[in-house]
Formats: structure tokens, C-alpha cells, sequence
């Protein structure tokens, strides 16, 4: 989901840094508050900062002939929010585009705001709605972390749409085509992550369900239930 | 089927169906070369633009690694420092709980 550096003309690039600056302050922000509540969360934000370095470094061959990545940000999303996961995915793509030229520092924002931002603030949505209800946790797990990744490569897909219009058909035919490129390829990395970081939930509850109760991430009950079956 | 390991069998089942999938792709798919999509982007937009793939030159100075195999040691890395991260809290984790228990 890398725009790569170049790629996106000058306005483009300053209007979606525009965009990004305040998300990330707000996550910071938002960080800081967490952290000063509880400072057991840390080790928490490692694990799901940690996920999103390692998922996001495969890049793994896929049905449209060409290779993708994960995102990871699902993990996040659920213990953190969008706004603190902004943060951690920033340092994640500052990572790569400094050191693996994927991305650059101009594309930076439209990035931050794909990854970081829209695919999390989706999760989020799902996350919200499925909290409270009877289904089951890992399938919520699931859910969130799959749409987090695959609206992440929509995402992109409209910013370069919204960037380079069609000649004919302008930006909605021009979208099309670039989901054709990012989102098909995404589905099945999609649901494999999905299915991963919802394994590395369960260990999570397994090993450490106070900080999940502490910072009430899901219902006690849900918890408990899912700690009773393994 | 132990119910215990639910997850456990349908990841390695999802992962397992994500290989044959490659599998079936690729032999069906021979020209396939599984570039990045990021490449594959880059490519389209040039096409519409009508522009060659080396006129997008960077807005900001951007470092290259020099070859494909010291782009894959930092990919490596990069993973490597996510491991360390993940290792290292699940092993606190598990001393705290044997502390307490």
C-alpha cells in the first residue's frame, strides 16, 4: 500500500500530511493519557507495535500475480484505538521509508492515512459495534483485523485515484482500476492475518487478561468465557 | 478434534490454504512474476500518465538500499525487531504470572 516517493504529486503529498499531522497528535496525546493511567499497558502497545513490524515486513505472493503485505493494525486498533495505532504505524512506514525506500517522506502522510488512520478507524467501527454483542470474541478479532488491512489498500487505491483521474471515467474509473491492483491481491492476506492475530489474541488472554480487564477492551464476561474454554 | 486448539487448526489451515492458493496461482499464472503491488502501481500510473517510471523523480532525497539482498536484510530486520519486542513481553508476561501464581 506504499505510495512510493515521487509518486504523488505536491499537492496531493501536503494535503495528506495535512490530514495526518493532527491524527498523530492526537494519538500522541491520547498515549500519553493511557500510559499515565497504567503503565502495564506498555508492554501491551510493544506486542501490537511488534506484530505490525513483523506482518508488515512479509511481503507474500498473492492470487493477482503480484506480492503484498499485511498491515497488522488490527491488534492495535482493538487495545489502543485508531489514533494511538496512527502513531505506531507511522514509526512503522518512517522505518521503511527510510531504510527500504518503500514509501517515502512526501507519500508519507497519504501512507499514514491509509494504514494508520482510515484502515484502523474501519476496524474501529467493528470493533465498536461487535463489543457488547454475543459474538464471539476471535470472530470479532477476525473481523477487525481483515478489514483493517483490506480497507487500508482501498484507501490507497482512492488516493491515487483521487490523484491521477482517468482520462476517461475520471477518479471512480481510475479507482477501479487501482483496487484491481491493490484490494484483490489484499483479500487473501487479508484473511490469513485475520486469522493470525486473532491466534495471538487468545495468547494475549491466556497470559496476561488483567491488562484486557484493566483497560476494558472487551466485556469481563467475553474474557472469562474465553479463559475457561482453553 | 481437541476443542482446546480451535484456533490454533484453523490457522494453520488458513495458512496452509494460503499456500496452495500460490501454488494453483502460479502454475496457472506462468508469466506471473509476484512483483510488489507497490511496483505494480507505480507502473499503471505511469502508463496513464504517459510519463517513463524514472521521470516521477522523489520530492524529498530518498536513500535507496543498494541491492535486492541488502533490501531483504532490512527487511529481516525490521521483522527481527518486531520478534524481539513480541518475545521479550510474552516472557515477562509469563515471569509475572509465575510470581504471582
Amino acid at each position: 500500500m506504499h505510495i512510493m516517493e515521487g509518486f504523488l504529486p505536491l499537492d496531493w503529498a501536503v494535503f495528506w500530511w495535512i490530514i495526518a499531522l493532527p491524527c498523530m497528535a492526537f494519538g500522541i496525546y491520547r498515549l500519553k493519557k493511557v500510559l499515565e493511567a497504567d503503565r502495564e499497558a506498555l508492554p501491551l502497545l510493544g506486542v501490537t507495535g511488534g506484530f505490525m513490524f513483523i506482518l508488515s515486513s512479509l511481503k507474500l505472493p498473492s492470487v493477482t500475480g503480484s506480492s503484498s503485505h499485511p498491515t497488522g493494525t488490527g491488534l492495535s486498533t482493538i487495545c489502543f484505538g485508531p489514533w494511538i495505532t496512527s502513531v505506531v504505524a507511522a514509526i512503522v512506514l518512517l522505518f521503511q521509508a527510510l531504510f527500504l525506500a518503500h514509501g517515502g517522506l512526501s507519500t508519507l502522510g497519504a501512507n499514514i492515512i491509509s494504514m494508520g488512520v482510515v484502515g484502523p478507524l474501519a476496524g474501529y467501527g467493528v470493533y465498536r459495534a461487535l463489543r457488547e454483542t454475543r459474538v464471539n470474541m476471535y470472530l470479532t478479532v477476525f473481523l477487525v483485523c481483515a478489514l483493517a488491512d483490506l480497507l487500508t489498500y482501498i484507501t490507497t487505491s482512492l488516493e491515487l485515484a483521487l490523484a491521477y483521474p482517468a482520462e476517461v471515467g475520471g477518479v471512480s474509473s481510475s479507482f477501479i482500476l487501482f483496487i484491481g491492483i491493490f484490494a484483490i491481491t489484499q483479500v487473501p492476506l487479508a484473511i490469513v492475518e485475520g486469522v493470525v492475530l486473532a491466534l495471538v489474541f487468545k495468547y494475549i488472554v491466556q497470559l496476561k487478561p488483567e491488562i484486557l480487564l484493566r483497560l476494558k477492551i472487551f466485556p469481563e464476561e467475553k474474557i472469562r468465557a474465553a479463559r475457561s474454554e482453553a | 478434534m481437541p476443542f482446546k486448539y480451535k484456533l490454533e487448526i484453523l490457522a494453520i489451515l488458513a495458512v496452509l490454504g494460503f499456500c496452495a492458493l500460490f501454488l494453483y496461482t502460479s502454475s496457472i499464472m506462468s508469466d506471473a512474476k509476484f512483483a510488489g503491488s507497490d511496483t505494480v502501481g507505480s507502473s499503471q500510473i505511469a502508463e496513464m500518465t504517459g510519463k517513463a517510471e524514472d521521470e516521477f523523480q522523489p520530492l524529498i532525497w530518498q536513500w535507496t538500499p543498494p541491492s535486492g539482498e541488502i533490501e531483504s536484510a532490512l527487511f529481516a530486520l525490521q521483522a527481527a525487531i518486531g520478534g524481539i519486542i513480541v518475545g521479550w513481553v510474552f516472557g515477562y508476561w509469563k515471569r509475572q504470572k509465575k510470581k504471582t501464581a
